[in-house]
């Protein structure tokens, strides 16, 4: 019995969960759209100080991740 | 279409693409186009910075640094945020979100590059060229930027 590809259905996970993601984005600027834009439940997030806060800590923290390390 | 040029979504949502046209005078597209520059030419060196060095942990840094003290000090006109979020279209997101965070940490927990890859793992030789490295670097400050105005 050949081995499971594990590796290509991680791969194949990203790639699905991702698109999907676009795909949300893309309806979401749709007129009339029910789902909200990233920009915008990001906002809806950041209206207390705390969620600013925890925000650009996230971007803090992506940049350092991908970046520095 | 109102008097104003907006349209209906542009009002009920004010940070959604198509924005209304504002007109810029000459000089504040002279200073748009050298802040593009100038941050194109900080990713670019960034980039060039080796991996846990000083260097590039400064790189990230200081924009860090500059963006928090921009929120703190001196914020720029926000861009209104909704004053609440349709639970059903948020469900979607909350869902994706989910998924990609569980496949993550099912990664991280099994820890078997290169049969069970993290995002990470998949990302980092994507990045491996400098002019893709430097154009994630300045897409990540625009990011920062946007982030401030929200």
């Amino acid at each position: 019995m050949p081995p499971i590809p594990t590796r290509g259905i991680t791969i194949a996970g990203f790639a699905v969960l991702v698109a999907a993601m676009v795909v949300l984005e893309i309806l979401a600027r749709r007129p009339g759209s029910r789902i909200p834009t990233v920009g915008e439940w990001l906002g809806y997030l950041m209206r207390p100080k705390l969620g600013r806060i925890l925000v650009l800590a996230g971007w803090m923290w992506l940049g350092w991740h991908y970046f520095a390390r | 279409m109102a008097r104003d040029g907006t349209t209906t979504t542009q009002r009920d949502h004010p940070g959604r693409w198509p924005r209304p046209l504002t007109q810029r005078r000459p000089a504040h597209l002279a200073l748009l186009a050298l802040l593009g520059a100038g941050l194109a030419v900080y990713a670019w060196v960034v980039a060039g910075t080796a991996p846990f060095t000083r260097g590039a942990l400064i790189g990230v840094l200081i924009p860090g640094a500059v963006l928090g003290t921009i929120a703190l000090v001196r914020p720029p006109e926000r861009i209104p945020p909704p004053d609440e979020l349709d639970m059903t279209g948020m469900s979607y997101w909350v869902i994706c979100l989910a998924a990609f965070f569980e496949w993550e940490a099912s990664a991280w927990r099994d820890s078997s590059w290169p049969w069970h890859p993290s995002f990470t793992n998949l990302i980092d030789p994507l990045m491996e060229p400098h002019l893709i490295k430097s154009a994630a670097i300045l897409v990540w400050l625009l990011a920062g930027w946007a982030l401030v105005r929200r």
